[in-house]
């Protein structure tokens, strides 16, 4: 009878922990900086999450290249050229024949042209040829979805960069909003990718103790004292699909994003490993162990109901930490050119060329610097703040 | 303590021979070796030329074989010859460590000089305002992408303000001695010692506070303060000394940052130390400039990390190693 009770004691405790939750929420909510930075990072992955729906809004994408508008400065409005107009409108109105001849009929019950007799197409773009600043009015007045999306080609000759273009003429807002999704997803891949193998080999190395621990720690230990950043770009120069084991993990082919991410992981488990495996052996000595496993807990219950959320709290606090000191390793190697491989745009390799344009363009090589400058100090105060919440010996009554 | 050093020594050794084969691995994985390169220059070459040639230079060996033949040779102190420059590589390595040693030496130095005493500082008042404000500093520098910096760097007092150069080693062809030589030097030294400090000053910083808060919490610092002692004593002699303890595992520890750091920092700014170098021998496939200087760096980290080990026992007499 004991014996269940004590088990039912132990499947309350999940209650136990949301209470603990609650406690470092109010603990978190207290480090003004951690808030400020957990906001100010919800608010970019909202903008990274919704990067599609800010190019419908601005007009402009990531990709689209344009010889005539490189290294515009911030702020700059462009106006496309007549005879780049006239094309776009024409591929536009004879891409179809129904809408051009449903464009003519509105435009001839509008009053606003004429049909002569020739292709519908033919008499559109007569009108259109005589376009001055009135026909979008008119167009609008049409009111239907032919002439809506007519507008929407008109919409299109006139851009506005809210942060200037690149050296291709590409909108730098919107790259730096799409290399807010690659530069983070690294980052948060990473963090949470090495945390797991830092778990396993932490947890294997703690739980059976012996030459298991001492091979694993042997080999952690060695990898925390080396110079992370030569071996990364040994790793990253060459191309990994050759390797024997990783070839079939990388069966995709050489996507350089898979390829940093692995490189990264490869180099950033060791933390984790270390805290798990000390967690793992403090706790194992601890009493409340010791009763549990008198009242005859199983191991498995000890795992779950014990050691798992002591863990859990310093891991949270290590995957914190770790997405921004990745956000920092994948801008410094795509820096380098052995990152992520443009066009893809990410944080990193937006600074690959910087250096050659410092005199065309430093606005260039300073915005997206600073996005990573802030994503990674907001990831260390949020941190900072979480190690603050879970530490007992801080808690502020 | 000499069974602990030896050990170290060892497993120190293994280490380096390991990840030698590793990078001797990694490094022939790349596409082209010296008779591919050769062929594409030379299209008359024959198919049998080719094998005449791969056999010759051992080439067609399996790869165990071919490492062991290149560990036998370095461990002898023949280096071989790069492929980029096109002259032994020992004339190569030896001045641009020397450069990478001035580089780091300097930024330490800085960062040392910054972080130690701020950190003292803010640890000695925790909670006000110069707290406050420490402590975000040493958030930013760790936080500071350090190529980044050194764009910024570049971009504020090469380009703007024109008081530095935005890149470089020494001015080239100035034939400068003594003094004016010191400080051509100097001047293509601060950018780059800035860009590379800024992230130690950050990580020592922190430690600084946290040790000096731990070191002042201690009993014999309330014993110091009961007996009448001047608050320099107390703070330096017994607090300080007390603190510095972990701080000397941080800081020797920190060599891999540091050379990390430099690979970086001498590749923004052009700089001819042993980190572009590895980096640039890696990239452009000079297969024994890239081993050695590989070899050499990672030798140099993990001999900083021996002593770190070895300077924390001598520091601090509870420790032991037996």
């Amino acid at each position: 009878m004991n014996n269940a009770e004590s088990l039912q004691q132990q499947a309350s405790a999940p209650q136990q922990a949301l209470t603990m939750g609650q406690i470092i929420r109010a603990q978190f909510v207290q480090h003004r900086m951690a808030l400020a930075g957990f906001w100010l990072l919800v608010l970019l992955i909202l903008a990274a999450l919704s990067a599609p729906l800010i190019g419908t809004v601005t007009g402009n994408d990531a990709e689209s290249q344009s010889v005539f508008n490189r290294y515009l400065p911030p702020m700059s409005r462009v106006a496309m050229p007549r005879s780049q107009q006239d094309q776009a409108l024409e591929t536009f109105v004879t891409a179809s024949e129904q809408r051009a001849s449903a464009l003519l009929e509105q435009l001839v019950a509008a009053q606003l042209t004429r049909a002569t007799g020739q292709l519908p197409a033919d008499d559109v773009l007569d009108f259109l040829d005589r376009r001055d600043a009135a026909t979008p009015g008119q167009l609008q007045s049409l009111a239907s979805a032919e002439s809506l999306a007519l507008l929407a080609v008109y919409a299109g000759f006139n851009k506005f960069h809210l942060l200037g273009t690149d050296e291709l003429g590409r909108d730098v807002l919107m790259r730096l909003i799409y290399g807010t999704r690659v530069s983070m997803g690294v980052g948060l891949l990473v963090a949470l990718a090495s945390a797991l193998v830092g778990v396993l080999v932490g947890s294997l190395a703690g739980f059976y103790g012996g030459w298991i621990d001492a091979v694993l720690m042997r080999i952690t230990d060695s990898m925390l004292s080396l110079p992370i950043l030569p071996l990364m770009i040994v790793f990253a120069a060459v191309e990994l699909d050759k390797l024997p084991l990783l070839g079939t993990v990388l069966a995709g082919g050489n996507d350089s994003i898979a390829k940093l991410v692995i490189v990264l992981v490869m180099f950033s488990w060791m933390q984790a490993a270390r805290l798990v495996r000390g967690s793992i052996l403090s706790i194992r000595e601890r009493e409340f162990v010791l009763a549990a496993r008198a009242l005859g807990a199983k191991d498995s219950t000890i795992i779950a109901s014990h050691i798992i959320p002591n863990v859990a709290a310093p891991l949270l606090v290590a995957v914190t930490l770790g997405v921004g000191n990745s956000i920092l390793w994948e801008a410094a190697l795509s820096f380098l050119g052995l990152g992520i491989n443009p066009p893809t745009p990410s944080w990193g390799n937006m600074l690959n060329n910087a250096q050659e344009i410092i005199h065309e363009a430093p606005q260039l090589a300073v915005m997206p610097g600073l996005l990573i400058f802030i994503t990674v100090i907001c990831f260390n105060f949020v941190g900072d703040g979480l190690q603050d919440a879970i530490d007992p010996k801080s808690i502020r009554r | 303590m000499s069974a602990f050093i030896l050990r170290r020594l060892l497993q120190t050794v293994v280490v380096l021979i390991l990840l030698s084969f590793v990078c001797y691995y990694m490094m022939s994985l790349m596409p082209g070796d010296p008779i591919d390169i050769m062929v594409s220059s030379n299209p008359k070459m024959t198919a049998e030329d080719v094998t005449r040639l791969k056999s010759l230079y051992g080439l067609d060996q399996p790869i165990t074989v071919r490492y062991w033949h290149w560990l036998r040779d370095f461990s002898q102190g023949d280096f071989g010859y790069s492929r980029t420059y096109r002259i032994p590589v020992q004339e190569m390595i030896a001045p641009r460590l020397l450069n990478t040693l001035y580089l780091s030496a300097l930024a330490l130095t800085m960062a040392l000089m910054i972080g130690i005493p701020l950190g003292v500082i803010a640890g000695l008042n925790p909670g006000s305002r110069f707290d406050y404000v420490a402590n975000f500093f040493s958030y930013g520098g760790i936080s500071l992408p350090s190529f980044w910096l050194g764009i910024l760097l570049i971009i504020v007092f090469a380009v703007k303000l024109e008081w530095l150069p935005a890149g470089g080693t020494e001015t080239i062809g100035a034939n400068l001695s003594g003094w004016d030589a010191f400080v051509d030097r100097l001047k293509y030294l601060i950018l780059p010692a800035i860009s590379l400090m800024t992230l130690q000053a950050g990580v020592y910083l922190r430690f600084a506070r946290s040790s000096m808060i731990e070191a002042m919490g201690n009993d014999f610092i309330r014993t110091a303060k009961a007996k009448g002692l001047s608050r320099f004593r107390v703070v330096w002699v017994h607090g300080f000394r007390n603190a510095l303890i972990p701080l000397i595992t941080v800081v020797s520890l920190s060599a891999s940052a540091i050379f990390s750091g430099a690979i970086i920092t001498e590749t923004v700014f052009a700089y001819q130390g042993v980190g572009k170098l590895v980096f640039d021998s890696i990239v452009g496939n000079d297969f024994n400039m890239a081993m050695v200087s590989f070899m050499i760096s990672i030798a140099m980290v993990l001999t900083m990390n021996l002593l770190a080990d070895i300077l924390y026992a001598l520091a601090d007499p509870r420790i032991s190693y037996s």
